[in-house]
């Protein structure tokens, strides 16, 4: 197994997790991804890219608050963790996790995710 | 009459070679004749890696985006050489970059030189099964479904943007790096080599960032004023390939009249598995390219 797909499959184990991904957000491809993601996929993950790069235009380094480092997409049934992973070349990853909101504490899965996230490109 | 271009038309005759490829497990190189042309290397029917002129590799990101310094490269290299190991296990080893962040690069690389391949013109295709001779091969490849996928996907948001610096020298306007708009990361980058005298490939090799996502990057800069084309050059654009048009009677003819590979699937499988064929190119270990040799690959386009 890749060291990318081992990873992304500690990820997808956490508690309400139902899929995992890396996303380039300079080209919006989904690089690898693993569990059950949705159908569209791909065109949600170059939107969700696309929404990563503007909001880094406006809380980008060099900002009062620092570089863009999570967003968060709530809806009723679903939790969106799209953390950044800053890489060279390029204009870093998405790790983007989908969670089912009704198995998980928001801040616990955000904690999680955070503390797996460094171990995704090592 | 409307014409409908399929998925499979949107890649292009790549798209059954890369699949017919993967279905017989094949391992060796797809030699592709075309502008810009290029090998796909394969192993067990996975794409581990593309060489073409018209993309940089993983050897030109990793070097002029100073991700990896030269040092550390020629040493990382010379140990790999030395001990017939893979050169990523040796990159990796010496802490110079991550296995997972190698892993990325790699699969970005292959998608964009299969993009910039599928987008170009491709007069003929030839299979040459043998070991693998790529110098940092993707470990496991890529599918070819996803790999099409994913050119088709880069072809269909090319042809959406409403300006495509694809094949132009564009040159940036005048008084862009101080404007009041704060630049997005890597634009100014590319505000202080737009001479006019670059390419969007040229850029990218510059760059040391991906072709594709150098063109995306041009398209907003265009968009936003920043950048404005400077003369337009010969060569191919991207995702303009030129196709085959269904002609009467539901036949396929060549869109310029230049002799087209045969389609028919058991002649195709014939010359993708042809077990036994001798080689007509030398086997040379990739590895053992001096490094000057190297850096003039990654040369600007005259």
């Amino acid at each position: 197994m890749s060291s990318l797909a081992d990873s992304l499959g500690q990820v997808a184990a956490l508690q309400g997790v139902r899929a995992a991904a890396l996303i380039d957000i300079e080209t919006g491809t989904v690089v690898r991804s693993v569990g059950a993601p949705r159908s569209g996929f791909p065109a949600a993950a170059a939107s969700m890219a696309d929404e990563a790069r503007l909001a880094r235009a406006a809380l980008g380094p060099g900002e009062p608050g620092g570089d863009l480092d999570e967003i968060a997409l709530v809806t009723d049934g679903q939790l969106h963790l799209s953390k950044i992973l800053p890489t060279r070349p390029g204009g870093g990853l998405l790790l983007f996790v989908d969670l089912d909101r009704n198995q998980v504490n928001m801040g616990l899965a955000s904690l999680q995710v955070r503390q797996l996230a460094p171990a995704v490109l090592a | 009459m409307n014409i409908v271009i399929s998925e499979d038309d949107l890649v292009g005759p790549l798209r059954e070679a890369l699949l017919v490829a993967a279905v017989a497990g094949m391992s060796g190189a797809l030699r592709v004749t075309g502008d810009p042309g290029g090998t796909i290397h394969l192993a067990d029917g996975r794409v581990v890696g593309i060489d073409t002129p018209g993309a940089p590799g993983p050897e030109v990101l990793l070097l002029r985006s100073h991700r990896v310094s030269e040092p550390d490269w020629d040493t990382a290299f010379a140990a790999a050489a030395a001990t017939g190991g893979p050169l990523g296990a040796e990159l990796v080893k010496r802490g110079l970059i991550g296995s997972g962040e190698l892993e990325v690069l790699l699969w970005t690389t292959v998608a964009d030189a299969m993009f910039v391949l599928a987008s170009g013109s491709v007069d003929e295709y030839r299979a040459e099964p043998g070991p693998v001779e790529f110098v940092l091969p993707l470990d496991p490849g890529a599918e070819a479904d996803w790999l099409l996928a994913e050119t088709a996907r880069r072809l269909r948001v090319l042809e959406s943007l409403p300006a495509r610096p694809d094949r132009d020298r564009v040159v940036a306007v005048s008084g862009a790096e101080r404007s009041g708009d704060r630049l997005a990361g890597g634009q100014s980058e590319i505000l202080a080599l737009a001479d006019g005298r670059r390419t969007p490939r040229d850029l990218a090799f510059a760059l040391g960032r991906g072709v594709y996502g150098t063109l995306l990057q041009l398209a907003r800069m265009h968009e936003a004023g920043l950048l404005v084309t400077a003369s337009y050059r010969a060569g191919f654009q991207f995702g303009a390939r030129k196709t085959a048009h269904p002609a009467a009677g539901g036949k396929p003819v060549p869109a310029d009249g230049l002799p087209r590979r045969s389609k028919d699937p058991a002649a195709l499988a014939r010359r993708v598995v042809p077990l036994g064929r001798t080689r007509d190119l030398p086997a040379t270990l990739g590895l053992l390219r001096p490094r000057a040799r190297r850096d003039a690959d990654a040369g600007e386009t005259p």
